[in-house]
């Protein structure tokens, strides 16, 4: 990536190049990690468009393979959905 | 709680051909799908298939579809929209949201078929509007019929940027250049040759530095890159477009696979990190099956035939059919899958032509084509109308082999294998012009008059030329190299919308022009 | 006829012309604007050169289409006074009150 620390990662939290690769070389060492600590991937989308980003960070930064960096666990729901709607069973 | 035998996420081509398969064999099948419509990415896919008969090869992605749906709706297959699988818990029990209420599903069997997601590509100003995927550009064309803008730069030449970029001209936009990181072009030659002899530069070892705009994309700069692919200071330049679309791969969505615990693993060639499977679709959970994009990224034929045979593994596993009768229909399908995953190889390396830089007669181009087995002889040319065959890389494609009425052209087996043209039997027809999905074929009469050549092309644009009208004829680079008199346009319903255009140009470029171009300029307006 | 008229694709040389459709009226941050009954708000926008779709919370940056398919959540806008509707996978509505979301 062109160098462009003020560069947005994260679209939906906003957040940038130069913050992920604080959080990376202040110890977080897996997409999880960055996640915690700058709220990458924790927007409205979920990580879904900067998830691969961000692990490729990760891997450049930390010399991990691309195995070792696994994305961060996938809980439900894995579209966006409000809560009204989780709890509007529907019997069938 | 209900109760389904067989459901399968996502109902683009894999996730429908499980359904059928099974449903074949007697299953009950549920196909849930998030979108308006079923089909997955078939409904964008304005152009003809690739491969061979078993998959729809020389039909549109659309009408395959059509077919698809037809096929599912005659089989009884349930299909519920607007319906978002949000999560897999426990025995294969499926968390649904469908019409804004929560469903709770239990399935027997579960296929997992959610295709992938294209990636991003980071650089400044990738957040402006007007910046999007090339699937997303392909969407807005081809489902909504609106353009995203007038002037396009595409980034990445796989298959997605050069069919895109193809579907963006027939849309009526610009497509300004092409920029490729790599040396070479990363999709089928044939794609590239459809846009580049229509005047879209594919700019090799080059890529998009910086998008700038207001509000929204106005320019963007490039930059070549060095042997490293790291950019070369002093070679920027700046374009005018107002929009940029990313064509720099896909990544298999396998979210649901991940809660479910299915092991996934990180195969970059695939596109990431896809669902593991075995021989027979099945995950590491048993009873769910994946296929598709979401088990690694590779063509719409690949995801059909693993959508067989995950449908055929479950219809098995339920015992609705003998192990016996499905081993052939296995092996059949696994025979055409490793047929369809050959590499793509040229005949000549050096008919590689995205390499060479355009000069003004570049008869070096030519050279490789003309050893060709699609091509025909200086004599051979002499004597008669004949087709030419400007098909140079070894894809999994054959439908040239069924258009000929006299069986001129022939590929065999594997479908990799160049086509090879009897002139013999050649009567310069042209029925194979509109049957070759990459639009690769072409017929000349070098003995229409002493002076003059009648060419026979295919054009898929609007307006469609006019007999009598003065058109300006292209070389393979898209540069005018002279003009042409259309004396005929075919464009009935068997050619499915590829128009044949005859026209008669200056014999001395009949080796040069592969492409007209109409003068009272696009949409006739 | 106006520039972005020309956005939209009416006759194409695959899919033919497209079929008539029944136009409503939208409104978006209270200008009205023509569109055709079901098709997505972001295609209706994009059709009269409308690309900025909102601004960021932070940054107040421009914000508009990026994967059309509803994954991204970067079209989100405000529909009938209900926040961070993805308007590449909404259809339009007669009536239907679109606002810039600015964060």
């Amino acid at each position: 990536m062109a160098g462009n620390e003020d560069m947005i990662i994260c679209r939906c939290e906003e957040v940038t190049q130069a913050e992920i690769l604080e959080a990376i070389r202040d110890g977080a060492t897996t997409v999880s990690g960055v996640k915690r600590r700058t709220r990458a991937g924790m927007g409205l989308c979920q990580g879904r468009t900067c998830r691969k980003v961000v692990a490729k960070m990760v891997v450049t930064e930390t010399g991990q393979s691309a195995e070792e960096v696994l994305p961060s666990t996938y809980r439900p729901p894995v579209r966006p959905v409000t809560l009204g709607t989780l709890a509007n069973e529907w019997d069938e | 709680m209900i109760q389904k035998q067989v459901v399968v996420i996502g109902g683009g081509p894999a996730g429908l051909s499980s359904a059928i398969a099974a449903a074949q064999a007697g299953a009950r099948v549920t196909v849930i799908d998030e979108n308006q419509r079923p089909g997955g990415q078939l409904f964008k896919q304005i152009h003809k298939f690739f491969g061979s008969r078993e998959h729809y090869a020389g039909r549109r992605g659309i009408h395959i579809g059509t077919e698809m749906l037809k096929e599912a709706e005659a089989l009884n297959i349930e299909v519920l929209l607007n319906s978002v699988v949000y999560g897999i818990f426990e025995d294969r029990t499926l968390g649904v949201i469908r019409d804004g209420a929560n469903l709770s599903v239990r399935a027997e069997r579960v296929v997992i078929a959610t295709g992938a997601s294209e990636n991003p590509l980071v650089f400044p100003g990738w957040t402006l509007p007007g910046v999007m995927g090339a699937g997303a550009a392909q969407t807005m064309v081809n489902l909504h019929g609106v353009l995203p803008g007038k002037r396009c730069l595409m980034v990445g030449s796989g298959n997605v940027g050069l069919i895109v970029s193809y579907q963006l001209l027939q849309a009526g936009a610009d497509v300004v250049a092409i920029v490729e990181a790599d040396s070479k072009v990363g999709g089928y030659h044939v794609h590239a040759e459809k846009i580049r002899r229509h005047g879209v530069p594919i700019l090799l070892s080059h890529t998009i530095r910086e998008a700038r705009g207001k509000e929204s994309v106005e320019e963007a700069t490039l930059v070549r890159l060095d042997k490293n692919w790291h950019p070369l200071p002093g070679t920027e330049q700046d374009l005018q477009v107002d929009f940029v679309c990313l064509a720099v791969g896909l990544t298999p969505l396998t979210e649901l696979g991940w809660m479910a615990n299915c092991r996934c693993q990180s195969v970059p060639g695939l596109g990431g990190f896809v669902l593991h499977h075995n021989d027979g679709m099945e995950t590491t959970v048993p009873g769910i099956y994946a296929a598709g994009d979401c088990a690694g990224v590779e063509e719409a034929s690949i995801a059909m035939e693993q959508g067989r045979l995950a449908g055929l593994s479950i219809a098995e596993s339920l015992g609705l059919i003998d192990r016996t009768r499905s081993a052939d229909q296995r092996a059949s399908i696994q025979e055409r899958l490793k047929e369809l995953r050959r590499k793509p190889a040229f005949y000549d390396s050096s008919a590689d032509l995205g390499n060479r830089e355009a000069s003004t007669a570049d008869r070096a181009s030519l050279e490789p084509l003309k050893v060709g087995p699609g091509y025909p002889t200086e004599e051979r040319f002499q004597q008669g109308p004949t087709a030419i065959v400007e098909c140079m890389q070894e894809i999994p494609c054959d439908p040239c082999a069924y258009v000929c009425p006299r069986g001129a052209i022939s590929v065999g087996r594997p479908i990799t294998k160049l086509p090879h043209l009897d002139t013999g039997k050649c009567t310069g027809c042209g029925l194979c012009i509109p049957g070759c999905p990459g639009l690769a074929i072409f017929v000349v009469d070098n003995t229409y008059s002493p002076t003059e050549a009648l060419l026979k092309l295919p054009h898929e644009f609007l307006p469609l030329p006019k007999a009598g009208e003065i058109v300006e004829a292209l070389d393979r680079y898209g540069r005018r190299v002279t003009e042409g008199r259309v004396i005929k346009v075919e464009n009935p319903r068997k050619f499915d919308h590829t128009p044949v255009v005859s026209v008669v140009i200056d014999k001395r470029f009949s080796n040069e022009v592969r492409a007209v171009s109409v003068r009272r300029g696009r949409h006739g307006r | 006829m106006k520039r972005s008229a020309m956005l939209r694709v009416n006759e194409h040389p695959i899919l033919g012309k497209r079929p008539i459709r029944k136009t409503v009226i939208i409104t978006v941050d209270g200008n009205p604007v023509e569109a055709f009954e079901g098709e997505p708000i972001a295609a209706a926008l994009m059709a009269k050169g409308i690309k900025v779709f909102r601004k960021t919370r932070l940054r107040k940056d421009p914000r508009g289409v990026f994967c059309a398919i509803g994954q991204c959540t970067d079209c989100v806008m405000t529909v009938d006074q209900q926040p961070n509707v993805r308007t590449c996978i909404t259809p339009v509505k007669e009536g239907m009150e679109i606002r810039t979301e600015r964060g």
